[in-house]
């Protein structure tokens, strides 16, 4: 589980450099996307922090809040592209993007 | 040109992503999925540019079997940065320009695709909802009240309260069971 956790931090840490990093460069939008995925990572990682220390929770908890908003989140990007919204169709895949590297490190966390 | 539209102009520039797709713009017609690869961009990411550059009349497209080809628009690419700059503001005032704007909104903010979140507890904002949903009815047309459901009953699941609502605020009007909208 340590590894999960320093793995989450590492991506917190270095979206942050790319959100910088992209401002800097003058891509805005880019950016703004940037932060979505880094506050995924932001998410997942204070759900795990909780989960962890609450009595009678731990990982079964993380694997099922995990697998809830994989089913919001993709409710919503089908719902984005049946309306072809564009700019909700890039959130929504950067949030399922994220989702699924932070379920597969999680899964392999706790094998 | 409006000083709106240069300033939709000047707002899709200045951002270094979309710069650079109207920089490969520049070698020709191209279609999402080929910029995307050259410019390191999720397909997705680089639509979401194409319809801001497209809003702002910077590219057209066009679709031609499974792709959407774009191109620049030299009509406007042509025009002299000058030109772009002396654009007159268009002819509306301030405060109807603030009322449309409010509305605006007040729309983005209670309707997702086409359904209403929820309906406003402001009746100035309710107001405004109500004239959206009465633009699914063809004014003079007569209703029955299954029909009337039918069609509030896909944007919002309370649609006996604006039914009701509707009516009350002399939107649609009602005799016997026939409805029509008013407004």
């Amino acid at each position: 589980m340590d590894a999960f956790i320093r793995y989450m931090t590492d991506q917190i840490e270095a979206g942050k450099a790319e959100i910088a990093r992209l401002e800097n460069d003058g891509c805005q939008d880019d950016a703004d996307f940037a932060k979505v995925r880094t506050n995924i990572y932001e998410v997942c990682n204070t759900v795990t922090d909780a989960l962890i220390r609450r009595p009678g929770a731990g990982t079964e908890a993380i694997r099922v809040q995990f697998e809830r908003f994989h089913t919001t989140w993709g409710a919503a990007l089908d719902s984005a592209r049946e309306h072809n919204d564009t700019r909700n169709i890039v959130i929504g895949e950067i949030k399922l993007q994220a989702l699924e590297d932070v379920t597969a490190h999680f899964a392999e966390a706790v094998k | 040109m409006t000083q709106e539209n240069a300033l939709k102009i000047f707002k899709s520039l200045s951002d270094m992503s979309r710069l650079r797709i109207i920089q490969s713009l520049t070698r020709g017609e191209m279609y999402t999925e080929l910029i995307a690869e050259r410019l390191g961009l999720t397909p997705s990411t680089v639509s979401f540019h194409m319809k801001k550059l497209e809003e702002a009349g910077l590219v057209v497209s066009r679709k031609e079997q499974y792709y959407t080809v774009y191109s620049l628009n030299r009509n406007v690419l042509e025009a002299s940065l000058f030109d772009v700059a002396a654009a007159e503001p268009e002819q509306i005032d301030e405060q109807q320009k603030r009322e449309i704007e409010y509305r605006q909104k007040v729309i983005d903010f209670f309707f997702e695709y086409g359904k209403l979140k929820a309906i406003p507890v402001q009746r100035k904002k309710k107001l405004i909802c109500y004239e959206v949903i009465a633009e699914r009815f063809v004014p003079g047309k007569v209703y029955s009240e299954k029909e009337l459901n039918d069609i509030i009953a896909p944007i919002h699941e309370d649609y006996c309260t604006i039914r009701r609502d509707m009516i009350g605020e002399g939107i649609l009007g009602r005799n016997g069971s026939e409805y029509v909208r008013l407004k």
